[in-house]
């Protein structure tokens, strides 16, 4: 069911807050398309702007640059309360002194609805969402996970254009999560509405988005779809922000053929792909997921070890899958084979043979100020 | 409540603590109280409150009352609301400024506000005459309705700024991003959620203005009322009987009325917030609601400034208004002798109440908090008749019950405290109204506190072996000393300032700077009047900061208590 409305245009969005020395530019020309009945989460460690940038999206926060456009239409001169937007906000904001009903019914108040109309809409959406036995509940006789429903509810009966979501659920515990993201990601499709969802939970974005944006210091560092935020991160800051990483340092790189790169790590060839950037930086980093490192049992003694053998320093056994840690001469890999043979995990002290899997590895250009706060 | 141990035993530092506490209430404030009782069974008392509403004398006492407590809350409310709406919604410059110049009023002697407000705006007001030949009569409602307006509604702007501020902003935000205005946010939001606050602070503000007695002595005319009744039956009629049966009349409903506010009080936790409040809050930018919340502001923070300009300059001039000439002459009559004694006698009586009233108001909390499991509620209260009790009412149940020995079948169980016969002229007594006025606030204070501090921490010492009352010196004590502070300097001021039960209780070898101004006052010598606020000012200024230096310098880092974790 694609939808015509609902395209949202970010163009150079900039906010400083501040000014002179103590001058905070907590977002700096954001450019951003939105498709309508797109589903997009901005991603970023604390502090790098999303709250922000989704606030000026909403009208809180006035830009000090740039603009918001709704299917071509520039929203700058509209107030919040003039805006298509619903928003859930993270403490979700339900009116304390109003029940269950009201609440839900408090935007259609607003736009002049007749009762028997209200009546119904709100019936409806509390019916949708399982909500209908709490009708005349006050929020504070509501759980964590329904009082998130019910704000849910309260920003889609209004028909908005336009979803906002600030860490929603952020205030769950981890299974109630789970299931509510399922839930807002079932709706959201159903109905249609373009949506931004702002979180610093990794899973959070990776299970919900059509399309990723990693903020990074006020910028976008990267935008793309979760398999290529994953598989094909721009930058080490994205790697090693989404997921787990190794970051191989490499020898010898050179063009291989069919748009590969042929490069040395750990003393082995590897012929693997590579962002267009990193043929040209100077210390190039190989990405290999630990999931992507084969562990195998090696007979060679920790002497006489090759560049592709380490010593086990670690392993964790969970069932269904084996961590290891493991030095090698250069560094130490990280590894997760995933339904390991009885008796073949490789014991700690134990010498390892590692392999990595080069379809799956990826050629970064470095970036020196993460890779040292690492150490 | 999560916030009590549950299943164990009172220890017994518990016991005696809470021995000590009901005890140190009873002759405190439950004996004063239960001998108006007894007093206002005699003929002249019961004839005053069987006959409270036939009498059309009492019935008309009754009823200035009423109007004038119902008058005074309503406006006090309204412009703290006004004044704190203002501090919280809009952006102007100088609004710290104006927070501290709304928060004065609260340390203010009495009669600074009724005599300056005759001096500006009386029959020959230097503004009403001065300015604009008019000669209104002050004397009676308008001038009491005026004077105890700007003295209580700070009040009601610091419980409403706190709530306000409190208010999660993504509230206004929603309604916003629902569609609503800013101002059907207002209608729809914002002032339901106020409602216990709007409630709380009317109750306080009728409690307050019908207790009080300093103002309609000065300027309240013939409008009689139930405190100043009672202040004549006593210093005019000299019929204790009849004193009682007034203060049973005033006493009534004002307990009624504080037992509301509490269960107000209680109700407020619809206010309830989860997970951490986002957003800021929303800024007024209409410029009508602008224009209306400023000029309101404006004109009630110049007339607080004007009030204390007179003060400060009524010491100075011969009679401000007429001979505005610079003279020191106040100031020396006063220290030439006049005033010598009870500056002293004030300041060391207070300070002796001071500490004392800290420590009782936070053991009582202590004790409603942490300790006490059944009845927490009924020692809390008790530890609050001294503030719902109207101070008139104490005064006259102090004089009844310590102008002679307490006996019980004969047996002396506590001396005479009150009147010139007493041990060090009845000082004992006014130290004693001291501490049961000001101990409260530290009650407050440390309740609040000690909600917020996780028990665990006191478990972990006691668990750690230590006893309850090293618990409470060693853990407990260090981390409400914030408050500790904080009650302590409010007691210092309210004692300095407090007129009401002191009345009935100076003699005359002590004498107190508050019942100085009153006769000053009486005498229509504004000029000493206003050099007596302005020493009482500087006096609890002076030594307040002292107390707050003594008092950093023994005091544990708490700017932040642990509240880690759940
Ligand atoms: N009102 C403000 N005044 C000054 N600085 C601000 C203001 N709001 C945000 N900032 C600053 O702007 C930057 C971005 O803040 P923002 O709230 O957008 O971060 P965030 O990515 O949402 O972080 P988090 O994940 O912790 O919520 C921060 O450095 C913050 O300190
Ligand atoms: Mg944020």
């Amino acid at each position: 069911m694609a939808k015509t409305t609902g395209k949202l245009e970010l163009r150079a969005l900039t906010k400083e807050f501040g000014n002179g020395s103590e001058k905070v530019v907590a977002v700096k020309e954001l450019s951003l398309t939105i498709n309508p009945g797109e589903f997009v989460t901005l991603l970023g460690p604390s502090g790098c702007g999303k709250t922000t940038a989704l606030r000026m999206v909403a009208g809180f926060e006035t830009p000090t640059s740039g603009q918001v456009l709704l299917d071509g239409e520039d929203l700058s001169a509209l107030t919040p309360d003039r805006r298509p937007m619903g928003m859930v906000f993270q403490s979700y904001a339900l009116f304390p002194h109003m029940t269950v009903f009201d609440n839900v019914a408090y935007g259609l108040k607003v736009k002049k609805f007749s009762t028997a109309q209200i009546k119904k809409e709100v019936g409806e959406i509390l019916d949708s969402m399982n909500l209908a036995h709490l009708t005349n509940r006050a929020p504070n006789q509501l759980s964590g996970g329904q009082q998130q429903r019910v704000a849910l509810a309260r920003a889609m009966v209004v028909r908005p254009k336009v979803l906002l979501f600030d860490e929603p659920l952020s205030n769950l515990d981890a299974k109630l999560r789970a299931q509510m993201r399922i839930e807002i990601r079932s709706i959201q499709r159903r109905l249609g509405i373009t949506s931004i969802f702002v979180t610093h939970d990794q899973d959070e974005a990776m299970s919900l988005s059509d399309r990723i944006v990693v903020m990074r210091n006020a910028v976008v560092e990267q935008s793309g779809t979760p398999e290529e935020i994953y598989r094909r991160p721009s930058s080490v800051f994205v790697a090693d922000f989404i997921g787990r990483s190794n970051f191989l340092s490499v020898n010898e790189v050179k063009k291989g053929g069919s748009g590969k790169v042929s490069v040395e790590a750990s003393g082995v060839r590897l012929k693997v792909n590579a962002h267009p950037k990193a043929l040209k930086s100077a210390h190039p980093h190989l990405l290999v997921r630990p999931e992507s490192v084969s562990v195998k049992k090696s007979s060679a003694s920790s002497k006489s070890r090759k560049a592709n053998e380490g010593i086990v320093k670690n392993v964790v056994f969970y069932g269904n899958h084996v961590e290891y840690s493991i030095d090698t001469p250069n560094q130490t890999i990280a590894a997760v084979v995933s339904d390991p043979v009885y008796d073949e995990i490789v014991p700690v002290g134990a010498v390892a043979k590692i392999d990595f899997d080069e379809s799956r590895a990826w050629l970064l250009p470095s970036d020196s100020a993460v890779i040292a706060s690492e150490e | 409540m999560a916030l009590k141990r549950s299943g164990t035993k009172y220890d017994i530092f518990t016991k005696i603590a809470l021995v000590l506490v009901v005890a140190i209430v009873f002759f405190l404030i439950i004996l004063p109280l239960l001998n108006i009782l007894i007093y206002s069974t005699q003929p002249t008392g019961s004839a005053i409150i069987t006959n409270a509403f036939s009498d059309e004398v009492i019935r008309q006492i009754l009823w200035n009352t009423m109007k004038l407590g119902l008058t005074v809350a309503f406006l006090g409310t309204l412009l703290g609301f006004i004044m704190a709406y203002t501090q919280a919604r809009v952006e102007f410059r100088g609004k710290k400024v104006l927070h501290i110049i709304n928060l004065v009023p609260i340390i203010s002697p009495p009669f600074a506000f009724a005599t300056a407000v005759i001096v500006l705006f009386g029959r020959s007001g230097i503004i009403t005459r001065g300015v604009f030949d008019w000669r209104p009569t002050l004397y009676g409602y308008t001038g009491l309705v005026l004077v105890l307006t700007l003295s209580f509604f700070p009040i009601a702007y610091m419980n409403l700024l706190g709530m306000l501020r409190s208010l999660d902003p993504a509230l206004d935000e929603a309604g916003s991003s629902l569609g609503a205005s800013k101002w059907r946010i207002f209608r729809t939001v914002t002032l339901p959620l106020l409602i216990p606050g709007f409630a709380g602070s009317f109750l306080l503000l009728f409690i307050e203005s019908i207790a009080d007695l300093a103002n309609p002595l000065i300027i309240g005319g013939n409008y009689t009322v139930l405190a100043s009744r009672a202040y004549m039956a006593i210093n005019g009629d000299y019929d204790i009987p009849m004193a009682a049966g007034y203060s049973f009349l005033l006493l009534l409903p004002a307990l009624l009325v504080f037992l509301v506010q509490r269960y107000w009080a209680q109700r407020k936790s619809v206010v309830s917030v989860t997970g951490k409040p986002s957003g800021r809050p929303t800024v007024v930018t209409s410029p009508i609601a602008r224009f209306f919340l400023l000029s309101v502001t404006f004109l009630l923070t110049s007339l607080i400034v004007m009030v204390y300009a007179t003060v400060v300059l009524g010491a100075f001039v011969k009679i401000i208004g007429v001979e505005n000439s610079f003279t020191l002459e106040h100031f020396r009559y006063l220290l030439g002798g006049f005033a010598n004694a009870a500056v002293k006698a004030t300041t060391f009586l207070a300070l002796i109440a001071t500490p004392l009233a800290g420590i009782f108001g936070m053991l009582i909390a202590w004790l409603v908090i942490r300790k006490v499991r059944r009845g927490s509620e009924a020692l809390d209260f008790l530890g609050m008749l001294g503030i719902a009790v109207p101070g008139t009412v104490i005064g006259i149940g102090y004089a009844i019950t310590y102008n002679d020995p307490v006996k019980i079948g004969g047996v002396t169980v506590f001396p005479q405290v009150a009147g010139g016969a007493a041990i060090f002229g009845g000082a004992i007594a006014i130290v004693m109204v001291y501490i049961i006025r000001s101990s409260p606030a530290g009650q407050r204070s440390g309740i609040s506190l000690l909600q917020q501090i996780d028990p665990s921490i006191e478990e972990a010492s006691a668990s750690l072996g230590a006893s309850g009352g090293r618990t409470f010196r060693l853990v407990t004590l260090p981390l409400i000393s914030g408050a500790f502070l904080s009650g302590l300097m409010y007691a210092f001021a309210h004692s300095m300032t407090t007129l009401s039960p002191i009345i009935f209780l100076v003699t005359p070898d002590i004498s107190i700077l508050t019942q100085k101004i009153l006769a000053e006052a009486d005498q229509g010598r504004y000029g000493n009047v206003f050099a007596l606020c302005c020493m009482l000012i500087v006096l609890i200024m002076v030594i307040g900061g002292l107390i707050n230096l003594l008092v950093r310098r023994f005091q544990v880092s708490t700017d932040r208590p642990l509240v880690t974790g759940r």
